[in-house]
């Protein structure tokens, strides 16, 4: 079972219209009193019969214009978004990073927001009391580190956020364009944590704009396009294409 | 089912931290800190039993301890279900982040008021020895039941309200308004015989939440153990509530993150 990592078969993702529906007595009201409707919201087919299968070893880079399913996509692998039909199998611990920002507790000091976040991530006390010196010599925000988060720039914010996420590696690694956080010296170790990440992990998909990091790090593109797996195959063939698809001379 | 419990256990040390956490911040930069979870309650009851007692011609000593009990036990199940409602709104960041069973959220909400319902209970225990120490005894310990039967109602009942309140957005609102009828009709600061006085016998014996205060009351007030039927009545209610929280949760929990 080493082998396939991840195993996808027919698998369609719906979000439901109910969240984004204005349902108010007003809106109500209004719909009374005017004679023409307004525009109506549908639910939104998201990924639409994706099937694949990724191996051990596998680096993987995910392309498509912005909408086209790649966050949903890799949320969906991550057992965060339930699936309409199709089946997913995922072997192995997720590691993701999405959005590094969110689940901060803003009254609580840096210190503290490492033990959450590791907590979060199913790790013990024990295990972040041993990195968390590492964590904070990465961050590298002095002693702002024992002060509440919610003074913190932002950039610092973005900073310790990534610190505590690439401090541990999974089986799977999901990357969802976070290579560009945080100033011009802190890309660099950026860059380089997340190669070490990338080095322990054994099947990693990268969602990106940025042809020229999904050229190095990746042997294998998926392009996708209005929620449906178009392209699979070596990632040079992959970037051809989706610039193809997306009217850009290769 | 069992997945689910397990994945709950899994990451307890998140929901600890996550309870603990609540409680330093509710206290933090206060000068009084977490003593205000005993003097809060204390002052209230002063408040509320200096009026009642008078009004309904009983001594202040005696309607205090009722008064108290009452209060505490209220605030711990009716605070865990309205503030247990928006618990997964408030946890969005980590539900969108991070695949952990839901109801690790409503258990932390639970807890942290579980703890300040502790803090309360201590000023209870202490007034009723100063004034009327013969009732100490054995019935005491059927008293301490109330924490986990407390616990196996307000988190439940969290939890199915979260799980409603994920998608509709107006029941927070309503709930103010349920429970402020809901202690109406209880006898959570009149005494139960002013009910039965009024022939309003059913709003006392069919009242899951007369039962659940006997559970306190009939020790530390009267000395005497709480009836089988007082137990009947709890667990009858905790299981109504785990049901109906499997229920809805069997479907819910995995749409809920599509209504954050």
């Amino acid at each position: 079972m080493k082998s396939k990592r991840i195993v996808l078969t027919d698998v369609h993702l719906y979000y439901s219209s109910f969240a984004y529906k204005e349902r108010s007595l007003k809106t109500l009201l209004a719909h009374l009193v005017r004679a023409r409707p307004g525009p109506t919201v549908k639910d939104i087919h998201a990924l639409k019969g994706i099937t694949l299968e990724v191996g051990a070893g596998e680096r993987v880079c995910l392309l498509g214009h912005n909408g086209a399913g790649k966050s949903s996509f890799l949320k969906m692998v991550a057992g965060l978004y339930p699936i309409a039909r199709g089946t997913r199998t995922v072997h192995g611990t997720v590691r993701s990073l999405f959005d590094l920002s969110l689940g901060f507790e803003p009254e609580a000091t840096g210190r503290e927001n490492i033990l959450y976040r590791g907590l979060l991530l199913g790790l013990t006390p024990a295990f972040m009391r041993r990195i968390e010196n590492e964590i904070v010599e990465c961050a590298d925000i002095g002693e702002f580190i024992d002060y509440p988060i919610k003074i913190y720039s932002a950039g610092m914010q973005v900073r310790l956020a990534f610190a505590i996420s690439t401090a541990v590696g999974g089986d799977v690694l999901l990357l969802d364009e976070v290579i560009g956080a945080g100033d011009v010296n802190f890309m660099a170790k950026a860059r380089r944590r997340i190669l070490e990440l990338v080095d322990q992990s054994e099947v990693m998909i990268l969602a990106t704009h940025d042809l020229a990091s999904a050229r190095s790090m990746c042997q294998r593109g998926l392009v996708l396009q209005h929620g449906c797996l178009v392209f699979d195959g070596p990632v040079g063939d992959a970037i051809d294409a989706y610039q193809h698809m997306a009217g850009v001379a290769a | 089912m069992t997945a689910y419990l397990s994945g709950i256990w899994d990451a307890r040390y998140f929901w600890s931290h996550l309870c603990l956490s609540d409680l330093r911040a509710r206290f933090r930069r206060s000068y009084l800190g977490a003593s205000w979870s005993i003097l809060q309650p204390l002052g209230m009851t002063l408040l509320i039993s200096l009026v009642l007692s008078r009004m309904f011609h009983i001594s202040l000593a005696e309607y205090a301890p009722y008064i108290l009990s009452g209060l505490v036990l209220w605030e711990f199940v009716i605070g865990t279900a309205t503030i247990g409602a928006l618990a997964f709104v408030q946890a969005d960041a980590y539900i969108k982040q991070c695949h952990h069973p839901l109801a690790i959220y409503t258990l932390r909400t639970t807890l942290a008021n579980l703890i300040v319902f502790a803090m309360g209970s201590i000023s209870l225990v202490i007034w009723v020895l100063a004034t009327s120490p013969h009732y100490f005894g054995w019935s005491w310990l059927a008293a301490l039941l109330i924490f986990p039967i407390g616990v196996m109602i307000a988190w439940p009942l969290a939890t199915t309200l979260a799980y409603v309140a994920a998608r509709f957005r107006d029941l927070p609102h309503a709930l103010g308004l349920l429970f402020q009828a809901l202690w109406f009709v209880s006898p959570v600061y009149f005494e139960a015989k002013i009910f039965r006085a009024g022939g309003l016998h059913a709003l006392v014996d069919y009242n899951p939440i007369y039962h659940l205060l006997e559970i306190v009351r009939a020790p530390l007030l009267r000395g005497a153990w709480p009836t089988a039927q007082n137990f009947a009545y709890c667990l009858g209610m905790i299981a109504v509530l785990l049901l109906l929280a499997w229920l809805v949760g069997r479907k819910a929990e995995k749409k809920v993150i599509f209504y954050l």
